[in-house]
């Protein structure tokens, strides 16, 4: 947790932004102003920091090296706890001093902010979090998730599974352990639908949120006689699904999770107990991709890392750095488009939705982002954890799009009947 | 109908609601010295979670020495609590020490994380994780511990009460206007009911840590301690085993005969169904006292 | 000079029966409601939509629980709930094609109902028990909500408000959405202002302070109760239609959990038990003291250097809202509207403090 003071400066004068003064210190040059209010408080603080800290890098990176396409990046960062009257206030403060791009990083927050951001023509980033139908670039041009979403997560797993199977899971039995809310419950209906597919049973046992106390569910999912489980929570009920998991006995190599399983969680079940078990990657982990050893060597290495440096490279703040990359290739595109601006939603909407065949040196599967897809074509990979890293099993690939984009579809069109 | 899983969840329930019980042990206990709910009771074990973790990470005292360190430790923060904030309250009605105390759980819940960090702290005290078979019936080790050591703790409690200062806790609780007369220092003990709630929490809190790890969902205990104090009856700490014990076994089967009918986690509804029948019903629970109130 | 009384003479017993006796209270609250009217011309947009709203929407909604709490002396730990069963009742009316104006009044009715329910406690028992079950209602009306499908809105969970007008206007932009805002608190406020003359905000007055007494003085204490619930809950559900329709629009069963009911709770301890004046106050501090300080914080550090570590810079906003709440019922346990009664009191009789009664 220690911050030498230098870096916090910098890193601050970003913190900085949200209070009426306009900052200084960028404003003879072009900026692209983000705004970055996120949970540090209350539901997302497992993720928030090291997701945030991902960001904060790799601007930092970017503008070290003379800003992208002549622009600079600066972000704002403020805590909104899950509050929507505190995120409405930073999202409108955000607005006033010219912010292009949001990133709330909540559920709820960004499922409040959805008519707003449309309304206002701001992006707004849903990575791993919002509507799920908000892939469909047509029904929600500035709502942009960027990453797989958690029905397309659910058709990759079960794709592994079935790989796992030799091609068939037919009579096979799936217990879907989840949070009992609606990101909990969100894949049902894709696995529902891949069941009646693949001819797989599905069992699903909800928890209570969050996910405290799930001593009572587990021996049941043991007694199901599972083949393959599949947990489905974030936070704490990660930890103590896997633990109970482990207590009841599961075969850890049947189990996998989706995106929401980091370093962390294994040190709390503990890094040995948890070994074989599975989750989706949406972009490499580890120190390996070259994005990460820059930001290790030119931003970390010079003291101006924005967090503790043994938080560089682990699954969040990996994932924070892909959504990075991702807005400054936006905006490298943008300004390719036009080069003098104006810096507006739709200058920035341009270059997020021209996005091609991006992998950002290697972090990112190849992802793509048109006016229609903003999900950026569905590719992930399953890793595994080997005791002290999660391993890649697979190479990146896509499976179960026609399923998934049926029930994008299906919903997307609710909300252009009935929305707006 | 499988019966060998509802003996199972049945069996892991007991003692899942006896680690709740120790949480509520808390409760009770100040709520029969001085007549006040504490609603902070599950932010103090979180914090005594919070310190034992502190203690033996960051310090780096063995886990044998941190968990006693911790008990003494939050045993002064329970006297400090009650001598800053709640003393003042005598007098104030109901409504003010319930969101005094509902304060407090605020605060604790945004320093402790604030000042240790938010992310999920791993408490180890060394329960086995590995699975104990009984014929069918898998036993979990942890809770079976933590029930155990639990049930051990109340029963101490209960020893307590037949002591010197248990008797002058038990005359405090019956009257305080005559306790006091007849030379006891009534805030003294309530000052030591707050000491000792602390200390249950903070029991409750390293248990429970090293079953699910810290993090601030750890104050969520607070609505089954709810439950199983109005259950058992506000003032009646052998209630709190017996309630303790229903609770446990109620939630547990709800989850697995319930939550396929109604399609959902039915677990916290549980409690709170728990507390609206027991006030429906029987308002003083099942083996608390009855009050007469005079105009 | 301030709160002037000098050559006020009453010669009607209406006149002194008046709400604002004094010129300068009126004068000072025509002066804020006309500062409030113009607002959208005068400030930013940013404090209009980002402050003035939720501040009227959260102070109509403390206003409705000071009812129960402040006047008869009820406790609910579960007004969230009541706020979520209008909240959901109005915007499924809305999506049926229901004009909103009657859609409101219907969840108003529908949270009357139910949170009569509530009150249906509140005959058996009172104090910490009654505390308990109200707080225990409010879980089972989230489960009840979050777990029907058929009200929550399907699998996402959330449930868009349509387009909708109000007296014809359609409710877009920030000019309608505030002025609705402020014309539901105002009537809100006009109402509370008005019942403590009634004999139903009379006997709500005897039951607070004592309902066996207040029986035998001939109240009917199962009556009032009940309506006391059954007034709270109705503004309850009008105000959450309103946060639905005008501040969140798109509702998902989390903005109503116990967190809102705790906030709306603090907002009447800290403004007021009782107070009239005291929950604008109230929700001013406990909506605004977290964003104030986050943003101060941001400032501090910026232009001082101040380094703290994020996860603590992040959780003092949490640490202050409690502090807030302990502080203020440590040592000014009638609120922020005693304090500002304190200041008026003083500026009675300034500068001539000695004539002072």
């Amino acid at each position: 947790m220690s911050l030498d003071r230098r870096s916090f400066i910098a890193g601050s004068a970003a913190l900085a932004a949200p209070l009426a003064l306009p900052v200084q210190v960028f404003a003879q040059e072009k900026i692209v102003r983000f705004s970055l209010p996120q949970d540090f408080t209350r539901i997302y603080t497992f993720v928030t920091s090291e997701y945030n800290q991902g960001q904060r890098d790799y601007f930092t990176l970017v503008n070290d090296r003379g800003g992208v396409g002549g622009y600079k990046i600066v972000a704002d960062i403020t805590d909104h706890a899950n509050d929507l009257p505190r995120a409405i206030e930073a999202y409108e403060r955000g607005k006033r001093e010219g912010a292009v791009l949001i990133d709330p990083l909540s559920t709820p927050v960004a499922r409040a902010l959805v008519p707003r951001a449309l309304e206002d023509k701001i992006n707004m980033i849903t990575a791993y979090s919002g509507r799920s139908d908000a892939a469909d670039g047509s029904a929600f041009p500035y709502v942009l998730p960027l990453s797989i979403n958690y029905w397309t997560q659910a058709g990759l797993i079960i794709e592994q599974f079935k790989k796992t199977e030799k091609g068939s899971l037919k009579g096979k039995k799936i217990v879907f352990v989840h949070i009992d809310t609606p990101f909990g419950k969100e894949p049902l209906p894709i696995l529902n639908v891949l069941a009646k597919k693949e001819g797989y049973e599905l069992a699903a046992f909800p928890y209570t949120p969050p996910g405290n106390d799930q001593s009572a569910i587990w021996p049941q999912v043991r007694r199901a006689r599972p083949d393959f489980v599949i947990f489905w929570g974030a936070g704490v009920g990660q930890t103590v699904a896997l633990t109970e998991a482990i207590r009841n006995g599961l075969p850890m190599d049947r189990v996998s999770g989706s995106v929401w399983l980091s370093e962390s969680d294994m040190d709390v079940v503990g890094r040995e107990a948890a070994k074989g078990v599975m989750k989706v990657e949406p972009c490499v982990g580890g120190r390996e991709p070259k994005v990460i050893k820059d930001i290790l060597a030119d931003v970390i290495g010079k003291g101006k890392g924005a967090g503790p440096e043994n938080k560089v490279g682990t699954a969040y703040y990996n994932y924070g750095v892909q959504m990075a990359t991702l807005m400054v290739e936006g905006v490298r595109k943008a300004a390719e488009k036009a080069p003098n601006g104006p810096v507006t939603g739709p200058w920035l909407n341009e270059g997020l939705r021209s996005i091609t065949n991006f992998t950002a040196d290697g972090l990112l599967p190849p992802t793509t982002i048109t006016k229609d897809d903003h999900q950026g074509g569905g590719m992930g990979r399953i890793a595994r954890w080997d005791g002290a890293k999660f391993v890649p099993i697979t190479d990146w690939f896509s499976a179960n799009q026609d399923v998934v984009w049926e029930e994008i579809r299906k919903n997307s069109d609710e909300f252009k009947k009935t929305g707006k | 109908m499988d019966w060998i899983l509802l003996a199972e969840l049945s069996t892991n329930g007991v003692f899942v609601g006896l680690m709740y019980a120790l949480v509520s042990l808390g409760i009770v206990l100040i709520y029969k010295t001085s007549g006040t709910a504490n609603l902070a009771q599950g932010a103090i074990a979180m914090t005594g979670g919070y310190v034992t973790w502190a203690l033996a990470t960051l310090v780096g005292v063995p886990i044998w020495l941190a968990i006693p360190a911790a008990l003494v430790i939050m045993f002064g923060f329970g006297l400090l609590m009650e001598r800053i904030a709640l003393r003042r309250m005598i007098g104030q009605p109901v409504i003010m020490t319930i969101m005094l105390t509902l304060g407090v759980e605020i605060m604790l819940r945004g320093l402790l994380p604030g000042v240790f960090g938010a992310a999920v702290k791993r408490l180890d005290i060394g329960l086995p994780q590995q699975p104990l078979f009984v014929g069918e019936l898998l036993l979990n080790r942890s809770t079976l511990i933590g029930g155990s050591i639990s049930l051990l703790l109340i029963l101490l409690s209960l020893f307590f009460f037949n002591s010197r200062f248990g008797v002058v806790m038990r005359a405090v609780a019956d009257d305080q206007t005559a306790s006091w007369s007849v030379g006891i220092r009534v805030e003294r003990a309530i000052a030591v009911a707050w000491g000792l709630a602390a200390v249950s929490a903070t029991a409750a809190g390293v248990l429970w840590g090293s079953t699910q790890g810290v993090d601030w969902s750890l104050s969520l205990l607070l609505i089954k301690a709810l439950a199983i104090a109005i259950l058992g009856g506000l003032d009646s700490i052998p209630g709190v085993l017996v309630a303790g014990v229903i609770v446990g076994v109620a939630e547990s089967l709800a989850t697995g005969v319930l939550d396929p009918l109604v399609g959902g986690g039915s677990r916290d509804v549980v409690a709170a169904v728990i507390i609206l029948v027991t006030l429906l019903l029987k308002p003083h629970g099942l083996f608390g006292r009855h009050h007469i109130e005079r105009v | 000079m301030f709160y002037r009384r000098a050559g006020i003479r009453h010669t009607r017993y209406q006149d002194e029966r008046q709400l604002f006796p004094l010129g300068f209270d009126r004068g000072l609250i025509i002066a804020v409601i006309l500062v409030l009217l113009a607002a959208p011309f005068l400030f930013d947009r940013l404090y209009v939509s980002g402050y003035l709203l939720p501040w009227l929407i959260w102070t109509s909604a403390a206003l409705g629980l000071n009812l129960l709490m402040g006047w008869s002396g009820q406790i609910h730990l579960g007004y969230g709930a009541v706020m979520g069963i209008g909240a959901y009742g109005s915007v499924h009316l809305v999506r049926l094609g229901v004009p909103l104006e009657i859609a409101m009044i219907a969840g108003g009715l529908l949270s009357a109902t139910i949170g009569t329910m509530f009150g249906g406690a509140a005959l058996r028992m009172k104090g910490i028990y009654l505390a308990m079950a109200t707080l225990a209602m409010q879980y089972v009306v989230d489960f009840v909500i979050s777990h029907s499908s058929v009200i929550s809105g399907g699998s996402l969970a959330t449930l868009q408000v349509p387009p909708v007008r109000f007296l014809g206007i359609p409710l877009q932009g920030d000019l309608p959405t505030y002025y609705l805002a402020f014309g539901v608190c105002f009537v809100i406020t006009l109402f509370m202002l008005n019942v403590r003359r009634t004999s139903f905000g009379r006997a709500l007055a005897a039951l607070r302070e004592k309902d066996y007494a207040a029986q035998i003085l001939g109240i009917s204490t199962f009556r009032y109760k009940l309506l006391a619930f059954w007034v709270s809950s109705f503004i309850g559900g009008v105000v959450g239609s309103l946060l639905a329709v005008t501040y969140l629009r798109a509702i998902s069963p989390d903005q109503f959990h116990i967190e809102l009911s705790i906030q709306i709770l603090a907002m009447i301890i800290v403004g007021g038990l009782g107070s009239v004046l005291g929950p604008f106050f109230g929700t001013a501090l406990i909506l605004f003291a977290p964003i104030v300080l986050n943003n101060l914080l941001g400032a501090a550090a910026g232009t001082f250097g101040l380094s703290l570590p994020i996860d603590l810079r992040a959780h003092l906003p949490l640490m202050a809202y409690g502090a807030l709440v302990i502080g203020f019922l440590l040592y000014e346990p009638l609120g922020l509207a005693k304090i500002y009664a304190n200041f008026r009191n003083y500026l009675l009789v300034w500068p001539f403090r000695h004539a002072q009664r």
